[in-house]
């Protein structure tokens, strides 16, 4: 068996039973759950107040929810992939370095005949795998509600746009279980290890599309990628720091995989910046030397 | 297998302006049992670290198992064990399933009937199920020892071994030891500064003081040189004494 593969089912192994990583689980597929009922009581209550309204004569307009494509329920999901989920991918990615360099056991990984390198990958592919099943089973639960809320199971062409929005949502998840990675192996603290990627996803999440959008600041909260450039100051920063927004491209692609009406532009831009995110990420934690890995680390 | 199952020449490690081991000549010859004695950090576990491939060393040559260090660091790790001080390991799966990731790191397809036996050869098979993390400082070094022989290593380095183990631990530790040496014909490199435990386990020994390999020889030859000497403790401190000057 290789040592990548090896790596890798030990990831998992450890993973399941690590309880941190347990409760953000729990956290993250509550929260998906809970976007659905909240979509299903939106769509229930509006729908309730649209036909007293119209038995009453008030209004001739077609009802709000009859022409929202069934994907536009997973509008919250994408919040809380960039929210809970990027939180989780680094919880997930400083655990699995920290495991092993707070208890030593990576002196007895490295005296084998192991490549550090083969073995960091093998660690990136196990926490991939984790991470794909807790998304298989968000996109089950996800598909359900959907369909419970429309009335009829989703289309085969939605179906396709879920499961390709849930791929694509892996990847950008993994840039962050390799920030995590990284800022895990360079630290000489523990608390410092998970500091550094949180505070750094704040950055990425808050800052970065607050100097581009400060003029239309509800963007930051909502799947709304199309960003009010009225040219001026905003306009410049936003075209400056707009790139290195990678939850803003996260957002964007997501609206053009899920057919968002509001969608407007190029999605090409962000799929290439997440791609470049997962490209350095790599190279950056593969660049890693034995010695590094072993280098003691303090509570 | 090689006759000598260690070799180093010049073999030395530096960080910075400060010199952890200085240019160290050894030589062991295989079915040995070596000990290194010396005073905590005089270059002992810098030592074992470089020749298990762990440390780049900053100058020098090492052989291990007959292959060298500088060429041959992916066969060296095939042919060694190696039991680190205070051994931890992923606390949250069992005995089994720490094994079973440490014998496939070392190549073993199917680890789980080779687990067994080293288990009962410890006599540690009832424990195979439970997991590490409840484990006592004793427990925990049988499954390092388990760890370290899994695959049949030629040469075992053993760090501190019988360090915070309470007497019936240490003798369990010291038959179990021996009987890898006698049993298996495994070459044993051990760092420890007990000297109880050199007398009643190794057939040679070396002192380490101030990152100088200050003395060689075996066990009988040590004792017959220090006749005046009533135990091993004296004749240490006769060494260490000597050597300082």
């Amino acid at each position: 068996m290789s040592i990548a593969i090896v790596a890798a089912r030990q990831e998992i192994q450890s993973l399941r039973r690590e309880k941190l990583a347990q409760a953000l689980l729990v956290v993250f597929v509550a929260m998906v759950s809970l976007s659905s009922f909240i979509g299903w009581l939106t769509n229930k209550n509006v729908t309730s107040i649209y036909r007293r309204v119209k038995d009453q004569g008030l209004t001739t307009a077609a009802n709000p929810f009859d022409n929202v494509p069934a994907l536009y329920y997973l509008r919250n999901t994408v919040i809380y992939l960039v929210l809970v989920g990027a939180l989780l991918a680094i919880v997930l990615g400083v655990a699995s370095i920290i495991r092993d360099r707070k208890a030593h056991t990576v002196d007895l990984v490295l005296v084998r005949p192991v490549d550090a390198r083969i073995y960091l990958l093998g660690k990136v592919a196990g926490v991939a795998t984790w991470l794909a099943m807790i998304l298989a089973f968000v996109s089950v639960i996800s598909w359900s509600s959907i369909a419970f809320i429309i009335g009829k199971p989703l289309t085969g062409a939605d179906t396709v746009r879920l499961i390709l929005f849930f791929t694509m949502s892996l990847f950008f998840l993994m840039g962050f279980v390799l920030l995590g990675m990284i800022c895990a192996i360079y630290s000489s603290r523990e608390t410092s290890a998970l500091l550094l990627p949180v505070a750094i996803w704040s950055v990425i999440t808050f800052v970065l599309p607050q100097l581009g959008t400060a003029d239309h600041p509800v963007s930051l909260l909502n799947p709304v990628p199309a960003i009010a450039n009225h040219g001026g100051v905003f306009s410049t920063l936003n075209s400056i720091f707009n790139p290195f927004s990678i939850t803003e491209q996260f957002k964007k692609v997501s609206s053009w995989i899920l057919g968002n009406t509001d969608f407007v532009g190029n999605p090409s831009i962000g799929l290439i910046i997440l791609a470049l995110v997962l490209l350095v990420g790599s190279f950056a934690l593969l660049a890693t030397k034995r010695d590094r890995l072993r280098r003691e680390m303090y509570e | 297998m090689a006759n000598v199952a260690i070799r180093t020449v010049g073999l030395s490690k530096s960080y910075g302006e400060n010199l952890a081991l200085a240019p160290l000549d050894l030589t062991i010859q295989s079915g040995e049992i070596f000990g290194l004695l010396g005073h905590n950090g005089a270059g002992k576990t810098t030592t074992v670290n470089l020749l298990t491939t762990l440390l780049e060393p900053s100058a020098g040559v090492l052989e291990v198992a007959g292959y060298d260090g500088t060429t041959h660091g992916g066969n060296i790790r095939n042919s060694i064990g190696y039991l680190p001080e205070n051994v931890q390991f992923y606390d949250n799966l069992s005995t089994m399933e720490n094994l079973q990731f440490f014998g496939r790191l070392s190549g073993l397809a199917k680890p789980e009937a080779r687990i067994k036996e080293v288990l009962s050869y410890l006599n540690f098979s009832s424990h195979d199920n439970e997991r590490v993390g409840s484990f006592s400082k004793g427990m925990r070094q049988r499954v390092g020892i388990a760890q370290a022989i899994l695959h049949k290593p030629q040469v075992l380095f053993l760090d501190e071994p019988t360090s915070g183990l309470d007497p019936i631990g240490v003798r369990e530790l010291r038959d179990v030891i021996v009987s890898l040496n006698q049993d298996l014909g495994m070459t044993i490199f051990m760092n420890t500064h007990l000297l109880s435990e050199v007398s009643k386990t190794c057939t040679s020994i070396g002192v380490l003081r101030q990152g100088r390999l200050v003395y060689q020889d075996s066990l009988a030859a040590t004792l017959q040189a220090f006749p005046s000497e009533e135990s091993l403790e004296e004749i240490y401190l006769q060494i260490d004494t000597v050597k300082s000057k």
